[in-house]
């Protein structure tokens, strides 16, 4: 029987040259898009200047667990939390030439079940990286490169950022979602040859006016991801059964996300009000007890594809989930949409895995989403008025917030992870 | 919107003001591990917890609209904490605490009516004068020049004057109006980084900040871990042993090129009144960083044990320097922890 994987809390490592002058902008970017504010997101750290002390030209502070000698400051005082490595090295002509840097990062992208390396490809050379790295595939522009633009090392497009950003994206997905071990019987921890099946995303749409985006969203995850759509139109077996099949999918393991496109016909339309209202339900952990439990709750995205003058009623089970609004014009507006699900979903196993290190005592409760009372009424511990903690992530909501849930929940504690865990 | 009193506000407010004395140095920080985002993110998410105890903030920095002016992170984080608090019902009537902004001459001359007037419900900017630093008649310099070195000594000897004053009450005399509004004592400072070589005053303003403080025999809480000139207190602390040599005049007057021209007009002009002398200074401060060897917790009045205040001043973890600076001024100010 298969049993869920290992829960892994990541922090991530971003390295650059110090002569790299892409690095700098480049691992601003990622740490934003990975620790998006409120205190949510994995911890994200930097490598590139020598340690203080180090000789000129040595190499940054060394990745926690390295057999490089570390100065007592770096090891003592830190928190214990994280029990995963992602290291993101930006690789360039300046890293690949250096042979400190090379030997540095051929050391740790040795395969390790607590490292898992992701190279980026700023230009052309990145590739005559030593052995462990020069067998990996490399996160690097979509599409075809010119080349100029391979060795434009000076420059950094916005296109290529968002490229690697989306990739990055991805990688971290499939890492960090919660899959069951006989799915990934050979999985190997350094991210060379990801064996993991992909992360699906759900496409929740009324076939009568919000088609048009839904099918957008569904050729661009398939031609520009490695993703998978569950698109009812594909993967509902003519003659199969309906409820069964979006149950399934619904359920899947590989399932991290629901995109819903909100048409003005939507809320009307029983089957999407099934399958948003079951994917909107909070799961329980199996780790749970009795009175301590965790939960969990896939992220939602709403696709507002309302036209203008349109009147549509409201629909509850979309709580506090994020919108972004449809424009048929748009420029890379399905990237945006996918790309920021995928993300969410990439938060929502983390804080997930973070809020499993949270012991728990007394009447408590755990949950890796930012809490709206819908969400919550469906946890029978919290509807039926009973004394609880409630731990949820990141750095806390804002006072209004908090007295709104005070109202709804007037026996519960709402606590952020910050607090909890620092 | 509340019927019952919201567990999540302040109860009972208190007019106290901590001081960040923070600023960034790229390369500093980044052979630590770290960029300016963890920097925000240590400021922000300690100060969102000082201002929603009611307590108000102090920080001297600048108006420019740069990556590194933690000056706006603040206030707008004033503004949001305040518009949240006004929506909390009855308990509404507590304030929100302010920001101080202490800005010395020259540097107040660039802090237009339209960026006071944007922000005046959040800050109150204490403008700190030449006459106020005890500068008179002909020694007044009219128009800052940066490559005056009389303009140069005025700014440093207001500077310095700025950080004394900001440690007492004060007023901002407003024409016909009595009382004047009343300006708040720093109580307790938070020291980060600090330039150790560029700086444009006599000493480190680092060293100058930790020193006016403990005079006073008021919290100090040094974020050592981050490196910069509260690094080296922090190294002076934890490593005993002889004085340092960046606790010593001649050593500055050795790497930072700026300082020996505003020694020679110290000399040729005299100092005025209440001015300390660096070399005075410098010995000062290393005879507090002696005791705090001895008994860190004690003479930093952090509120925290010995072994907690020595791990706070050496963390390198964001953290970990939020959750003991917190734990510090919870304990010394007897604040109750807001759940979030």
């Amino acid at each position: 029987m298969a049993s869920p994987q290992p829960i892994r809390i990541p922090e991530i490592f971003i390295l650059w040259h110090p002569k790299c002058p892409l690095g700098d902008q480049l691992a601003r970017r990622i740490f934003a898009w990975l620790r998006p504010g409120k205190g949510l997101g994995p911890e994200v750290f930097y490598r590139s200047l020598p340690a203080p002390g180090s000789p000129v030209g040595g190499l940054p502070p060394a990745l926690p667990g390295e057999s490089r000698e570390q100065t007592p400051a770096f090891t003592k005082n830190r928190l214990r939390i994280s029990n995963m490595q992602v290291v993101l090295p930006l690789i360039d002509e300046n890293m690949v030439a250096d042979p400190a840097w090379r030997h540095w990062l051929g050391d740790i992208a040795t395969p390790s079940s607590l490292r898992v390396t992701l190279p980026v490809a700023l230009d052309a050379t990145a590739y005559n990286m030593p052995g462990p790295l020069r067998e990996m595939n490399y996160l690097r522009p979509a599409g075809p490169q010119t080349q100029a633009a391979a060795s434009a090392a000076a420059q950094i497009s916005e296109d290529g950022v968002r490229s690697r950003l989306k990739q990055i994206t991805e990688a971290m997905c499939r890492l960090m979602l919660p899959r069951h071990t006989s799915s990934m019987a050979d999985a190997t921890a350094s991210g060379s040859s990801d064996p993991l099946p992909k992360v699906n995303i759900f496409l929740s749409h009324a076939k009568q006016d919000g088609m048009l985006p839904a099918r957008r969203l569904r050729d661009y995850i398939y031609s520009q991801t490695q993703l998978a759509a569950f698109y009812d139109e594909n993967d509902i077996a003519f003659g199969a059964l309906f409820s069964r099949v979006i149950q399934t999918g619904l359920d899947s393991s590989d399932t991290a996300a629901l995109i819903a496109v909100r048409s003005a016909l939507f809320a009307g339309r029983p089957w999407c009000r099934r399958e948003l209202s079951l994917f909107r339900r909070p799961r329980q952990d199996s780790t749970s007890v009795p009175g301590q439990e965790r939960w969990r709750l896939f992220p939602t995205l709403v696709v507002d594809a309302m036209d203008g003058m349109q009147y549509s009623s409201g629909i509850p089970e979309l709580g506090n989930s994020p919108m972004i609004r449809w424009s048929d014009d748009g420029i890379n507006l399905e990237e945006l949409i996918v790309t920021s699900v995928i993300r969410d979903a990439m938060l929502a196993s983390f804080h997930s895995a973070l809020g499993a290190s949270i012991p728990l005592v007394g009447n408590q409760i755990v949950i890796n989403w930012l809490p709206d009372p819908t969400t919550l009424l469906h946890i029978p511990a919290l509807r039926n008025g009973q004394e609880f903690d409630v731990f949820y992530p990141g750095r806390g909501l804002s006072g209004l917030e908090l007295d709104i849930l005070q109202d709804y929940f007037p026996m519960v504690t709402f606590k952020c992870f910050e607090d909890k865990l620092s | 919107v509340t019927s019952a009193p919201s567990r999540y506000r302040f109860q009972s407010g208190q007019k106290k003001v901590i001081s960040f004395s923070i600023s960034h140095e790229k390369d500093n920080l980044l052979a630590r591990g770290l960029g300016i985002e963890h920097l925000r993110d240590l400021l922000i998410r300690l100060a969102r917890q000082i201002v929603r105890q009611g307590l108000s903030l102090a920080y001297g920095g600048h108006w420019k609209e740069t990556d590194d002016n933690f000056t706006l992170d603040l206030l707008r984080l004033i503004s949001d904490e305040q518009q949240d608090n006004s929506m909390a019902g009855p308990d509404s009537s507590l304030q929100i605490g302010m920001l101080y902004n202490h800005s010395a001459w020259p540097h107040y001359l660039e802090i237009t009516p339209k960026i006071e007037a944007q922000w005046i419900n959040c800050c109150r900017i204490i403008r700190v004068t030449q006459e106020q630093a005890g500068l008179r008649g002909p020694d007044i310099v009219q128009n800052y020049d940066p490559k005056d070195s009389r303009s140069r000594f005025n700014a440093a000897v207001t500077a310095s004057a700025m950080r004394r004053l900001s440690m007492h009450n004060s007023t901002i005399a407003i024409q016909d109006v009595n009382p004047s509004e009343s300006i708040p004592q720093i109580d307790a400072r938070i020291l980060l980084g600090g330039k150790m070589d560029s700086y444009s005053g006599f000493l480190p303003g680092i060293f100058e900040e930790a020193l006016v403080t403990l005079a006073l025999q008021r919290p100090v809480y040094l974020l050592g871990g981050f490196g910069g000139a509260t690094g080296v207190l922090a190294d002076a602390i934890l490593k005993p042993g002889a004085r340092p040599e960046e606790l010593t005049l001649s050593w500055h007057k050795k790497h930072n090129p700026s300082l020996r021209p505003l020694l020679n007009t110290l000399s040729k002009r005299g100092a005025p009144p209440q001015f300390v002398p660096p070399k005075d200074q410098h010995d000062s401060l290393f005879s507090w960083i002696q005791k705090a060897r001895v008994k860190p917790a004690e003479v930093l009045k952090t509120g925290l044990s010995d072994d907690d205040t020595r791990t706070m001043i050496s963390t390198r973890s964001v953290t970990t320097a939020v959750r003991l600076v917190r734990q510090g001024l919870e304990s010394n100010n007897k604040l109750n922890p807001l759940p979030a």
